[in-house]
């Protein structure tokens, strides 16, 4: 029944916003709504997962273990961003950047693309499935385009391309995929709870081409390399608490269908084929984008290029397919969710300040800005993997299960790599938050509902990973439950 | 009758490959949509289905009416030039797509088997309206010929939808239709939002973002 209040309150705020002109308001109202959305989310989630059952109404919506916990991490974002989007939006009118009326247009469009993610993980129908993820596109692309300069336009004009074109190619997958199920003379549904009973008697030459397609297409949309093209350009001009959802959740929606046929692939061709192509697809990511980050000046588009990286350790992850990595590989898809979108806050924040994205001309952001400083300075040890954060302990275990399995070389690109990209991020993130006051600026303050949307994911970073220690036998049971049964 | 249709597809689509203006290139879209309406109301003549006839109908009203109209319009309304922009000329252009139609129908054999002609036939010339649709998407510079690219890629994924597998769910369908309209009126919109803040809509000369 929850389900049902998550899809709607979105869907019902998105309503509200386009017949209530005061934004203040609606900031507020958002905040309210998307609560609940996490209450319920969360509830989901414990029923879920302790009765160990799928729920299912009428065939169109299919819940089991996967899709609430992809629908408890997309609720904790955008709790997370609709509470910063408060300030945000406020600041942004005051400056004159925007008016009253495209603040309405942009909560209009906020609560139209968080309720068209939230479909994502609930449908049942992978064609329905395709379509949600295609809205989710077509939504944020006015998103991304918001600003209406050159930059912003123009990378909306990319992304709503090549991400129509990966998707494309990924409806083609899933054709072929109904194309291998309806050749068994069974039925014509598209249900993945029709086809998972039977995916071991489907055609393994139809399913190993589909499969293809769906890599290719879903995976441009999640920002795997070499079909990443899109997202630093995307990522660097959204409006920040956008910048967020797509970094934070967007790709991990793309992530989520993935998983969704690659469990069909795994029964019907075996293990061996989906582990290496998502290992060849994750540790491509991650070498590409250690280069990118080491000689990145905009530092918007360094946290894109860093969630190409994070991408690729969860394709390692679920690629390596021990219950421990995929235990760890989800761990790290809600870790990578939070901490990225604090650090998307905290560029925001300094962005509307600076007003560049330039790393060498930014100086002194603890002097300007101390409560955004420090918070940034916080998030770089997490992002990077520094030991008491939990985005550590998802990589150690996705390490420690490459080493466990006998995979050496994988486990050392992890290493060798992460090792470059901690220094990077130091080295560029040092100089920009440490330094003298600049010239011409003076201490501000920040608003309460930004330092409340960083404290709300601050906690939950440092905690997760304990709680994932405290606990891991679940976690593995779960996993083992979900990808090897 | 089938193979007429599925041969007149080919042939529309070969007129894309080779046309130098947009104008052109909208008009061959209109009649490989018109192709496919045929196809399908052919089917649906055959089996008696209303859902069939319904998709026939939105086919035809959304791909064969609706889309080049407004697409016409927005070429009007902005005074871009009609050029396409051609990276590689009409002849080599020309050669590409043959190559196109022998790959296509390799993999098709490859992936169904021999015995069962139809089928591969018409999964090669899908296969191919696909390839056509990347190749002008990457090859000709202004933004119409890679909205057209995305609707020729479309046009073969129902094709392939609707003849190899049986046509997908309906409602299903009836969401595609809503999100290739959709898709259309938000492209359109940033067509126009780059012919004003550039003054072209020449997507090749997009370059302010890079590395």
């Amino acid at each position: 029944m929850e389900i049902f209040f998550i899809l709607g309150i979105p869907l019902l705020l998105a309503m509200v916003s386009a017949l209530i002109s005061r934004q203040k308001f609606l900031g507020l109202l958002n905040c309210f709504g998307y609560l609940v959305v996490l209450f319920l989310s969360a509830i989901l989630l414990r029923q879920v997962v302790l009765s160990g059952s799928t729920i299912s109404f009428l065939g169109f919506i299919c819940l089991d273990t996967l899709s609430v916990f992809f629908i408890f991490v997309i609720a904790v974002v955008v709790f997370a961003s609709a509470l910063y989007s408060v300030g945000y939006i406020k600041k942004d009118i005051e400056k004159g950047v925007i008016s009253e009326k495209k603040a309405r247009i942009y909560y209009l469009l906020f609560n139209l693309f968080c309720c068209s993610m939230f479909f994502v993980p609930a449908v049942n129908n992978l064609g329905m499935l395709w379509v949600a993820i295609e809205m989710t596109t077509l939504i944020s692309a006015f998103l991304v385009g918001f600003y209406n300069k050159k930059e912003s336009v123009e990378a909306a004009w990319k992304y709503i391309i090549i991400c129509s074109v990966g998707i494309i190619f990924a409806l083609l997958g899933t054709i072929l995929f109904s194309y291998a199920f309806s050749v068994t003379g069974l039925s014509k549904s598209l249900n993945w709870s029709d086809i998972i009973p039977v995916a071991h008697i489907l055609d393994k030459n139809i399913l190993k081409i589909a499969f293809i397609f769906i890599l290719v297409g879903y995976g441009t949309k999640a920002g795997l390399a070499p079909m990443h093209t899109w997202l630093p350009d995307a990522h660097s001009q959204a409006v920040a608490p956008i910048s967020a959802l797509l970094s934070g959740v967007l790709l991990k929606t793309a992530i989520y269908a993935i998983l969704r046929f690659g469990i069909i692939v795994i029964k019907g061709v075996g293990f061996a084929y989906f582990a290496h192509l998502m290992i060849l697809l994750g540790v491509i990511s991650l070498i590409l984008s250690s280069g990118f980050i080491l000689v990145q000046k905009d530092f918007k588009r360094l946290l894109a290029y860093s969630s190409i990286e994070h991408i690729g350790i969860i394709a390692i992850g679920f690629g390596l397919g021990t219950p421990l990595a995929c235990a760890g590989a989800l761990l790290h898809v809600f870790n990578h969710a939070v901490t990225k979108s604090f650090m998307f806050f905290g560029a925001g924040n300094i962005v509307s300040i600076y007003r560049k994205h330039n790393m060498h001309a930014i100086r002194g952001v603890i002097k300007v800005l101390p409560f955004t400083g420090i918070m940034m300075l916080v998030g770089i040890f997490a992002l990077t993997g520094f030991p008491p954060f939990s985005v550590f302990i998802s990589e150690m275990a996705i390490i420690i299960a490459a080493f466990a399995k006998g995979e050496y070389l994988i486990a050392a690109v992890l290493l060798v790599f992460l090792a470059v990209i901690f220094g990077a991020f130091i080295h560029h993130f040092a100089k920009m938050l440490f330094g003298n006051l600049p010239k011409g600026m003076t201490r501000l303050g920040e608003p309460l509902s930004g330092k409340l949307a960083f404290l709300f994911l601050g906690i939950l970073f440092c905690l997760s990973g304990a709680l994932f220690v405290l606990t891991k036998g679940n976690w593995i049971w779960v996993a083992q439950k979900l990808f090897l049964a | 009758m089938q193979f007429i249709i599925l041969f007149t597809v080919l042939v529309s689509t070969y007129l894309m490959i080779i046309a130098k203006r947009t104008p052109a290139l909208i008009r061959s879209f209109r009649y490989q949509s018109f192709c496919l309406f045929m196809a399908t109301f052919i089917i649906a003549l055959h089996e008696h289905g209303l859902v069939l006839y319904i998709i026939a109908a939105l086919l035809f009203i959304l791909k064969v009416v609706f889309i080049p109209h407004l697409l016409y319009r927005i070429i009007k309304k902005i005074k871009a030039s009609e050029d396409l922009g051609l990276f590689i000329n009409p002849q080599l252009s020309l050669l590409w797509a043959l190559g196109f139609t022998y790959l296509s129908w390799v993999f098709s054999a490859r992936l169904i088997g021999p015995d069962n002609e139809v089928k591969v036939i018409m999964l090669s010339v899908a296969f191919f309206m696909v390839l056509t649709g990347v190749f002008l998407m990457i090859f000709r510079m202004t933004a119409f010929a890679q909205i057209i690219g995305l609707l020729v890629m479309e046009n073969g994924i129902f094709l392939l939808a609707s003849m190899v597998s049986g046509g997908m769910p309906f409602f299903v369908e009836i969401a595609i239709f809503f999100d290739v309209f959709v898709s259309v009126l938000i492209m359109g919109s940033f067509v126009y939002k780059i012919n004003k803040f550039f003054t072209h809509i020449d997507v090749n000369k997009l370059s302010r973002l890079r590395g």
